[in-house]
């Protein structure tokens, strides 16, 4: 320990002590002695290391140490001083390595781990890990669709967008109650039931309809004339003039021949109307499409020939608005592989009442609406590819529904009103609704509700029905408080070892967004929740069933920002080829999903984040993949040329898509990006003291000596050099993932132009070349992606450890906590033989206590506990 | 089929016709029901505070020298006529309220720390002078957005720090202050006013026995639902009032949202629209908005133009010129656009006198310069109250007095008889009053 000579410091270190003696007051008892020693101990180091920059005159970075006390006990103190912990561990403080040696820096480590672990450890034993925690929107949309028995039940509108914490919108401390959040739950639930309460047996509506001929579409040519679409009798477009010279009404009269196909070219973007005539859905339900069709080749002179591949398309489900909102339109059914013989396929549509169904044609051409603001529309189709012009002609087409219950009334009736119809009207209303309340809250409810808490909601039906409400308006009313009350809409923290359905919730919210099934409440019951076979097999089996796919679209919206797919439009001044081409988004998305579960279902190595053999792939993203071609939108798994620079999480289209802005893809952002959410390493926030940096980069002509620039600055190259780097081997990779080798531009001398897909005249000048090359912060260099993944794949625990993270954050409400530490690594330990594999590190978090919560409180104390971050 | 429509450049024409929507000008009388009370003496006070959560270039926005005879900045030309209609104001800032974008949640509440961990949100103005002023009409504020991230911005924060969510659609506003439904949906919507107030009854009573069985912590969380209970409860009776109360009727037709986050000008403007409307038909008294321009991605800034990349990315121009001449682009665009409400306002009579002495409008920012993200020397404007204007109030470099200092005037234009909020140590009386 060095000692202090200058009077003035001498008063700062009494200062300073003073704080921490007390703060110190609140620490055990029994710890108070040794606790005093090393405090002093802690202080003194810091006096001596520290002081220089952080005291109240220079306070570097906001940190002032005369301002922290020595309190463990205080949460806000105890972070502050995990950070101070987290810093000198890493090495970043003292700045200067060398003025704290490394046998000093173990002891000082040593010394603030025996004062923060204990106390952590003990906080989240009282306190839980973090508070009860509010349903997020989805978790509420997704309950209420379980508990009443309608999948496609939809009150996402209706709620309130969660705010976001620590990327996930199931973080506790963001999951704030507000009179509007508490209004939108009452509302939403209010309609949930009405939904539920339905209406008449649908099978007294079912109605089957067969379209054909000229009924196939709304007009005899669309937005794009001819070449967009067509009649066609025997390949060849049907000539309407001369026909309605002789008949006015031969296009109407054509609307019952079945001679006749219906081709289409064209994909289902503004302007567009693509819809059978005669059909709207009579009410909400489900409904069965068949249609006979078959892809092929238009020709010029508007004719055809069979396709040599098949042609990918869906159908919408539209509001009956105008031409096309986009807003209001909505795939549905899944994707249909049309091939190039003529066949039958067949779908089931939801439809609400009113809305019909809209032909969408993926990854064809666009034709562009030339001067639209004038009279007399010109459209313009683009150049037909090599072969002929893809596209799909229709025989027929029969929607029938809706599609009844398998029981009457149906299961979302009997939920509320059990066996005594729609209209209940009870002889003993008052046991009645007894019976039916307790029946429900038991299925809507995560754990048993006692009598007397129900007893609450029962007055509540009685109130209604002493103001003369009918039997069925009274128990709704009972319902929605239910479905608003705080025993809903809170889950809470496993509380001890008894506590069984706090665990079956948190497993079935964390894999399934929902409340535990049938299955998981009966081990609850039974109280084998805490048998880890159990657990796991649980697990698995949630893992298994399509319910995870909730768990898998919600949470890489969120880690991987995928809700944000569709944010940014490509710049289609410097991406021409990427105008309108939707289908491309569509894929990408659903590759990276794909991808996603199949790393936890198929249990593949964390590494698959940075680096994989294969892809998954549809034609589309065959093309943008540059692999050799292949058929049909449904993705497959396929393996990689060498030295493809695509293959892992890192490289896909999605991931390229949403860490850039669409205009110019910056390593800066998507270095940040990456080291953030899939290294684990966010970036430190923008310098915020004063003096602020004046970021100057006045004459910066590439991004190159941009970047130099950041460099040059001391306080921006301490932090960017850790993230700028990994941006730069990605910048061989376009805004939406294409390889480029060479900068797009608006001006300069090396011109492309052309016709875009959807007909537009494009050009652009190719600039530099792209160097991809750097050294990151720990000094190892590559020179393009190759090189980077390398570096990456060295690295597997710290992949790892990250996954494990988010999995906290998502299923827990909370970051990992100080104390939770040893515990991660213990879980990375168990997984490491194997090469962490992914669904191994899933099933060991939900395995530890950090997900089952803490076993017995108070077991760890001072002295008889050893951190194994120092062992 | 109808084409898409092509932004035009920002015009006073436009602005008074708005897209979708029709006749001549409206004075309040056109919009006054029966049943109203006729303002007698009292006239109402009104407040509209808008931020754009990146602000403005300060080089160019912000005068060179103070007083009242300064000369107009490039960006603040648009006010050239109208120049003793509004104050500028440099050197205020809200103390502590550092972190860059963080703080753009706090332009109204100026809770310290917001890039802290665990930092919670405080009462916004217009929150806090609804609990002052109670319910007068029948919307207690509205709090809108343009291009918006309604799930982690907003203006308006509940006293125990949650996001009351802003509105982004023009149409939902207007269909709330002037759609009337039957004397049947009328019946049906009192019918559940009623019920929701006996199940509210039930769930207090409920959470209350829960919450004893909590730690505290947990119970922390718990006292937010009651205090949710408890509010929704009060503005229940408010509302069943005005549930039976005729809404007012308008010469205006339904307006057509607009999507498109390019458009974010002609946004604004159909949202400052909804607003005048709101005030005009005195369906509130307090509107909120917030332009995120944080959340808008590259934007049309002309006709047939559009920004070379996203508002975020410009914003940090590094003293690019290509970047720095967008900007100033679209900042003036802004005070085009506040320029022509405020004539708007000045040309609307209330009882003899104009609209526009009796609504306070602050346009301002949470960032003082966002190519640094510093939150010091905020740019700020204000407008209307019936204060005093006309002068560009140079305060300082940035740090010494607190931007709450004008709240708490504003709050006094509204009537409410305060002289403190959030972290003011004193007012801008001194400044504003005549």
């Amino acid at each position: 320990m060095k000692l202090l000579a200058s009077p003035a410091k001498m008063f700062r270190v009494v200062l300073w002590q003073g704080v921490f003696k007390w703060g110190g007051l609140s620490l055990a008892m029994s710890s108070v002695a040794w606790g005093q020693d090393v405090k002093s101990q802690v202080a003194s180091q810091i006096e001596s290391h520290c002081m220089d920059c952080h005291d109240e005159d220079t306070h570097k970075g906001g940190l002032d140490f005369n301002k922290v006390a020595l309190n463990l006990g205080d949460r806000k103190n105890r972070e502050k001083w995990i950070r101070v912990y987290d810093r000198v561990k890493n090495g970043e403080m003292p700045p200067r390595s060398q003025d704290l040696g490394q046998s000093e820096r173990l002891a000082l480590l040593k010394m603030l781990d025996g004062l923060i672990l204990p106390t952590d450890r003990t906080d989240v034993a009282q306190n839980g890990r973090a508070p009860i925690r509010r349903l997020c929107r989805d978790e509420y949309q997704q309950n209420l669709r379980d508990i009443l028995h309608l999948p496609h039940l939809d009150i996402l509108a209706m709620l309130p967008e969660d705010r976001e914490g620590h990327r996930f919108n199931k973080t506790a401390d963001m999951l704030d109650m507000s009179r509007v959040q508490l209004d939108a739950y009452l509302d939403s639930a209010d309609f949930a039931l009405r939904l539920a309460l339905g209406s008449k047996d649908p099978a007294l509506e079912r109605k089957s309809k067969r379209i054909v001929g000229t009924d196939l579409f709304p007009f005899t040519e669309t937005f794009g004339q001819r070449q967009a679409m067509f009649f066609a009798r025997e390949n060849r477009a049907i000539e309407w003039g001369p026909l309605l010279k002789e008949n006015k009404n031969a296009v109407a009269d054509a609307a019952t021949d079945e001679t006749i196909e219906m081709a289409l070219f064209r994909s289902a973007s503004w302007p567009y109307y693509g819809v059978p005539k005669g059909f709207k859905a009579p009410q909400d339900g489900n409904y069965k499409v068949r249609i006979s069709a078959r892809a092929v080749l238009q020709q010029p002179g508007y004719t055809f020939v069979p396709a040599k591949a098949p042609v990918p398309m869906t159908f919408r489900v539209r509001k009956p608005t105008g031409v096309d909102i986009i807003n209001e339109v909505h795939a549905d059914g899944g994707i249909l592989d049309i091939q190039p013989t003529q066949q039958n396929y067949e779908t089931i549509l939801h439809f609400k009442q009113g809305e019909f169904l809209e032909y969408s044609l993926l990854g064809l051409p666009m034709p562009i609406a030339m001067n639209p603001n004038n009279a007399g529309q010109v459209f313009r189709y683009p150049p037909f590819p090599e072969g002929g012009q893809p596209g799909i002609a229709f025989q027929w087409m029969e929607v029938e529904g809706p599609l009844s219950e398998e029981s009457w009334p149906a299961p979302s009736q009997r939920v509320l009103f059990d066996d005594l119809g729609l209209v209940p009207n009870p002889e003993e209303p008052k046991k009645e609704a007894w019976r039916l309340l307790k029946r429900f809250v038991q299925r809507a409810a995560r754990e048993p509700v006692e009598d007397e808490e129900l007893q609450r909601f029962e007055a509540l039906i009685e109130i209604q029905l002493s103001k003369g409400e009918s039997f069925q308006e009274a128990m709704l009313s009972g319902y929605k408080a239910f479905l608003a009350s705080s025993r809903f809409v809170y889950l809470r923290e496993p509380g001890g070892i008894h506590d069984q359905y706090a665990i079956a919730s948190r497993l079935s919210h964390f894999l399934t967004n929902s409340r535990p099934d049938a299955p998981l409440v009966d081990f609850a019951r039974n109280g084998r929740l805490r048998d880890p076979l159990i657990l796991q097999q649980e697990a698995n089996r949630l893992m298994g069933s399509t319910a995870f796919d909730s768990f898998v679209r919600l949470f890489t919206d969120y880690w991987l920002n995928l809700r944000f797919i569709r944010r940014d439009d490509p710049d289609i001044r410097l991406y021409p080829e990427y105008r309108f081409d939707e289908y491309l988004v569509e894929s990408m998305e659903r590759e990276t999903r794909t991808f996603f579960a199949a790393m936890l279902r198929e249990n593949l190595p964390v590494t698959t984040l940075v680096d994989s053999n294969f892809v998954y792939a549809n034609d589309r993203l065959a093309k943008h993949y540059e692999l050799p071609a292949l058929t049909g939108a449904t993705l497959q798994k396929v393996a990689l040329p060498e030295n493809s620079p695509w293959g892992g999480l890192l490289t896909q289209g999605a991931i390229l898509k949403v860490s850039t802005d669409g205009t110019r893809s910056s390593p800066i952002i998507r270095g940040a990006w990456v080291m953030e959410r899939l290294l684990g390493v966010p970036p430190p926030p923008p310098p915020v003291s004063v003096p602020a940096v004046e970021p100057d980069t006045r004459g910066a002509k590439s991004i190159r000596e941009l970047l130099a620039l950041h460099t040059k600055e001391e306080s921006c190259a301490n932090c960017h050099a850790k993230f700028d780097p990994v941006g730069l081997a990605l910048e061989n990779f376009d805004v939406l993932g294409g390889w480029r080798t060479r900068y797009r531009e608006l001006g300069g001398s090396d011109r492309v132009k052309g016709i875009d897909r959807a007909g537009h005249n494009f050009e652009y000048a190719l600039g530099t070349a792209i160097d991809a090359a750097g050294t990151l912060a720990t000094g190892e260099s590559f020179h393009n992606i190759h090189d980077l993944k390398t570096i990456l794949l060295n690295n597997p625990r710290q992949l790892a450890s990250n996954l494990v993270n988010q999995f906290v954050i998502y299923a827990t409400g909370a970051p990992i906590r100080y104390s939770e530490r040893s515990e991660l690594e213990t879980i990375l330990d168990s997984c490491k033989t194997n090469g962490y594999l992914c669904g191994d590190l899933m099933l060991a978090f939900i395995k530890s206590r950090i997900f089952t919560g803490e076993l017995q409180p108070n077991h760890y104390t001072q002295t008889n506990y050893e951190s194994p971050l120092h062992r | 089929m109808k084409a898409p429509y092509i932004a035009n450049l920002v015009s006073r024409r436009r602005f008074l016709q708005g897209a979708g929507v029709m006749l001549a000008l409206p004075f309040l009388e056109s919009f006054r029901p029966l049943f109203a009370r006729a303002p007698q003496g009292n006239l109402p006070r009104r407040l509209l505070a808008i931020s754009n959560n990146l602000g403005f270039v300060p080089k160019t926005f912000f005068p060179e020298k103070g007083g009242k005879d300064y000369a107009l900045s490039p960006t603040l030309t648009p006010f050239e006529d109208i120049k003793n209609e509004l104050s500028v104001f440099s050197g205020m800032s809200h103390p502590d309220v550092k972190g860059g974008h963080s703080a753009d949640n706090c332009f109204l509440t100026a809770a310290r720390g917001p890039a802290k961990s665990g930092f919670r949100n405080s009462i916004s103005l217009d929150q806090y002078a609804i609990e002052k002023l109670g319910q007068l009409t029948r919307f207690p504020t509205l709090n809108l957005g343009v291009n918006i991230d309604k799930a982690n911005r907003s203006m308006s924060w509940t006293r125990d720090g949650a996001l009351l969510p802003a509105e982004d659609s023009a149409l939902a506003v207007f269909r709330r202050m002037f759609l009337q439904g039957d004397a049947d949906a009328m019946k049906k919507r009192i019918k559940a006013l009623d019920e929701r107030s006996s199940i509210l009854d039930v769930l207090l009573d409920h959470t209350k026995k829960l919450e004893r069985e909590l730690g505290q912590e947990d119970r922390s969380r718990l006292d937010q639902y009651l205090t949710s209970v408890r509010e929704v409860e009060e503005r229940l009776s408010t509302s069943r009032t005005w549930e039976l109360r005729e809404k007012p009727g308008t010469k205006f037709s339904a307006p057509e949202d607009i999507q498109d986050k390019k458009r974010i000008f002609e946004k604004l403007e159909l949202m400052l629209q909804m607003a005048c409307l709101a005030f005009e038909s005195d369906s509130t008294r307090i509107v909120t908005l917030m332009v995120d321009t944080f959340s808008t991605p590259a934007f049309n800034i002309g006709e047939g133009v559009i920004t070379t990349e996203g508002y975020h990315g410009l914003s940090h121009h590094s003293q690019e010129p290509a970047k720095l001449r967008q900007l100033e682009e679209a900042d003036k665009k802004q005070m085009q656009i506040l320029a022509n409400l405020l004539r708007r306002l000045m040309d609307t009579q209330e009882n003899g006198h104009r609209l526009l002495d009796q609504t306070a409008i602050v346009y301002g920012t949470n960032m003082g310069d966002a190519n640094r993200h510093d939150n010091t020397n905020l740019p700020i404007i204000v407008a209307g109250g019936g204060m005093k204007h006309g002068a560009y109030h140079a305060l300082g470099s940035g740090n010494e007095v607190p931007l709450c200092n004008l709240f708490v005037s504003i709050l006094q234009s509204l009537g409410i008889d305060e002289d403190v909020f959030g972290s003011s140590k004193g007012s801008l009386n001194h400044l504003l009053l005549a």
